[in-house]
């Protein structure tokens, strides 16, 4: 198990969390190379079927960050986030996938350090769980919820 | 066989190189097959990569980019230029940036490779999504509508109208300058509103560009950013301006005397009248709600004691319509009602006034000339309380920032005028902010007034006693004074919840009309086009007015310039009108107010001026049938898969 490398899929509003992921960067601060960062416009953009594809393809974890609350770049559309993301783990853990796998974040531009300490910590968690092994159970019900 | 993909590899001068073995990378690329082109260079963002790409571009025929280098918020817009140079559209590339978040943030140089190699394939499986999208551009109309004729709406029509843009500018009352001309002096300099003021009402009136509409309402809005439709009730003065001197006659001839608004019912007006001396256009009006003609009688006074036929009872209420590209919004704003805060005796007792009401009492046009008479003779001791209604989370949960400075000009004011007058202030804190308020201060404490500190102004209580006015605080009672003054908290003005309505524009929290952005964008909305000057978006000084006011000009010049097109932002969504089922879920969760239901067709439509390009609506849609232009379903799910 100690071998075990996640892989997290990180969806990240280009506002505020993304700039900062480049700000670690630009910091030369590093953290575990499983983090897989895909850009979204806002953190609204995300669709609830896109995590649950996420783990069907193999992500040991998602991560979706947007800017904090009351922050948006597009004023308000961290709310509907925050309503869809929290219904979905609600709904991903009756799937039998743990909650450590699944988080909803707000990291500002400015939070470089703290977006590393996110990752980092989650990978932790991540790594403690184990691999992603979907049950055939969860295989049907998300099939079922990605032909929408 | 796809389309022909070139993936180049940008070593940043090493940056990326020292830690990607970009070499290895591009190998695992080698079996993608034909269409895809490999290649990588020392610095793609420099002349000589930017030269080295266009060479590829054209000697392969590609016809698709993956550029794995930096953030693409860095150069993503590089690259597009790039392609459109090369004579491609510039949506057809796509950045895997391996240096911020690869190269530079991790610590193995073989886990780097892995990475970026998946990032890079994100990016290609990315591309081939991708499609040419077009730069749109609408003609626009630059003419400006402004309402509200204070300092802010004149500041703000007068510098558009100096780049020689149209405006129309909509005064409700039938004369302009707002709350500041109700001033005698103003803080911190003390020189005088009316005078201040002046230039700018003489300009209003004279320029050819300004269209006043006074007594003038908007009653309709339509369209959006570039092109609203305006629809404005100018209604009936029955004073025709073109043939009135201004010579009063009209006054004194008319029979009905009602308690004057305008000076807060301390003095009496006439049917016909000006609300005070001095205000222009020095016309005036009939008030129809009191005027006896209008009620029925025969009374015909005003009309034949006017020497030069001015007075027509027949003028009708005239509808003006007009097209604008840019709105500019300065209504002002009203003040806390005291009288809401019986603590302090408002209106119980006749000696204890708002601070807005000794303004006018103080000034030379107010009710009793310029005297200050209070209770029938000159107080011979004052209080003045500050925060009342202010930073109280049961009425108005902040502090108005000008109430502390305007009580400190009033105190110095009414020591000019009442000679040996004892001044108290009772406050909890002082708000005194600016390079000139502070010495402003300390002027008024050197002229002898009291500064009382108290722990909380709500447990202030004024009372009648039998010397005067008595204010205890606790255990302590101050006092007697002759009169009592209350500093009350600036509030949203009466119609800013139609305004909102009217021009989509949200109001906050304290019912204030809101802007795009408390810091960066104080003066824009969330609706384009729309924008906010003065006291209508918060309480501020008549300098931070002016400068919002000149703001919101200067957002309009730069956005909407005669004789060019406006071009609308690409990565906008889009609605499926085929498919979509015209549910109206995404209506009310798009934050500009984009999206609205077409009855006829019987589907939602997105007005691509409005959108921003968020994409929530694209998400919130169940039958999935909006696209978001540049991060559509299929590019990010490849963009996952291929990084997993």
């Amino acid at each position: 198990m100690s071998n075990f490398e996640p892989t997290i899929a990180c969806f990240l509003c280009n506002w505020c969390t993304y700039a900062a992921a480049d700000h670690a960067g630009s910091n030369r601060k590093t953290y575990h190379s499983g983090i897989r960062i895909i850009r979204t416009p806002c953190s609204g953009r995300v669709e609830p079927d896109m995590v649950m594809k996420a783990f069907r393809e193999g992500a040991d974890g998602v991560l979706v960050c947007g800017c904090h609350p009351g922050d948006c770049h597009y004023v308000e559309g961290n709310y509907k986030t925050e309503r869809r993301m929290r219904l979905l783990g609600r709904m991903l853990e009756q799937f039998g996938i743990e909650p450590e796998r699944f988080r909803l974040e707000w990291v500002s531009a400015a939070e470089a350090d703290r977006f590393i300490e996110l990752v980092n910590e989650m990978t932790e968690a991540v790594r403690k769980v184990g691999p992603m092994e979907l049950t055939s159970e969860a295989v049907l019900a998300s099939e079922k919820g990605g032909a929408k | 066989m796809g389309p022909k993909t070139g993936v180049y590899i940008c070593e940043c001068s090493g940056n990326i190189s020292e830690k990607v073995n970009v070499a290895e990378l591009l190998k695992r690329f080698a079996e993608k097959g034909d269409n895809v082109v490999l290649g990588s260079h020392a610095l793609l963002c420099s002349e000589a990569g930017k030269a080295f790409l266009d060479e590829e571009i054209k000697k392969h025929g590609i016809e698709r980019l993956v550029v794995g280098a930096c953030s693409p918020r860095q150069h993503e817009q590089t690259f597009r230029d790039v392609m459109e140079n090369a004579g491609l559209n510039p949506s057809l590339v796509q950045l895997a940036n391996i240096r911020e978040l690869c190269a530079w943030s991790t610590e193995d140089g073989q886990e780097a490779t892995v990475k970026a190699t998946a990032l890079v394939n994100a990016a290609l499986a990315r591309v081939a999504f991708h499609v040419p999208l077009e730069k749109k551009e609408i003609d626009v109309n630059p003419d400006v509508l402004v309402v509200g004729a204070g300092v802010a709406g004149m500041t703000a029509a007068l510098s558009l109208a100096q780049k020689g843009r149209k405006v129309y500018l909509v005064e409700s009352t039938p004369w302009i300058g707002g709350a500041v001309v109700k001033y005698e002096d103003v803080f911190p300099n003390l020189e005088c509103a009316p005078c201040m003021l002046e230039p700018i009402m003489d300009q209003i009136l004279h320029n050819d560009q300004i269209q006043l509409l006074t007594n003038s309402a908007v009653e309709e809005v339509k369209g959006f950013f570039g092109n609203f439709d305006i629809k404005i009730n100018k209604k009936a003065r029955y004073v025709e301006p073109q043939n009135c001197f201004g010579c009063e006659a009209c006054y004194e001839a008319c029979p009905v005397s009602v308690p004057n608004a305008y000076n807060y019912e301390l003095s009496q007006r006439k049917a016909i009248y000006t609300s005070a001396a001095g205000l222009l256009p020095n016309v005036p009006a009939i008030d129809t709600a009191n005027c006896v003609r209008f009620k029925g009688e025969s009374c015909a006074a005003c009309q034949e004691s006017c020497g030069f036929g001015a007075v027509n009872y027949d003028e009708k209420d005239e509808l003006i319509e007009c097209t604008v590209g840019g709105i500019v919004l300065a209504t002002g704003f009203e003040l806390f009602d005291c009288s809401k805060l019986p603590q302090y005796g408002y209106k119980d007792n006749y000696n204890v006034v708002s601070t807005i009401e000794l303004e006018r009492i103080i000034s030379s046009n107010g009710p009793t000339g310029g005297e200050v008479i209070i209770g029938g003779k000159k107080p011979a001791s004052a209080a003045l309380i500050h925060c009342v209604g202010s930073r109280n989370s049961e009425t108005c949960n902040y502090c108005s920032g000008i109430c502390c400075l305007s009580s400190l000009k009033l105190s110095h004011l009414l020591r000019k005028n009442v000679e040996g007058i004892s001044i108290s202030h009772f406050h909890s804190d002082l708000c005194l902010p600016g390079k000139n308020e502070w010495e402003f201060y300390n002027k008024i404490v050197l002229e002898g007034t009291q500064f009382n500190r108290v722990g909380s102004i709500e447990n202030l209580k004024v009372e009648k006693g039998k010397d005067g006015l008595m204010i205890t605080d606790g255990e302590n009672t101050h006092g007697p004074f002759d009169m009592v003054a209350l500093s009350p908290a600036v509030v949203p003005c009466k119609d800013s919840k139609t305004l909102s309505e009217l021009f989509s524009v949200d109001l906050d929290a304290h019912g204030f009309l809101s802007e795009a952005h408390n810091r960066i964008g104080p003066s824009a909305t969330n609706t384009k086009g729309v924008f906010l000057a003065g006291c209508v978006q918060g309480p501020k000084d008549i300098q931070g007015s002016v400068v919002q006011s000149l703001a919101a000009a200067g957002g309009i010049l730069s956005a909407l310039v005669p004789g060019e097109k406006l071009e609308l932002e690409v990565a906008t969504a889009m609605i499926d009108g085929e498919k979509c089922a015209g549910c109206r879920i995404c209506n009310s969760l798009c934050p500009y107010k984009a999206i609205s239901y077409s009855a006829e067709e019987k589907v939602s439509i997105i007005n691509e001026v409005l959108c921003h390009g968020c994409g929530t609506c694209v998400a919130a849609c169940p039958a999935g049938v909006i696209t978001h232009k540049q991060f559509t379903k299929q590019q990010l799910l490849a963009e996952m898969m291929g990084a997993l």
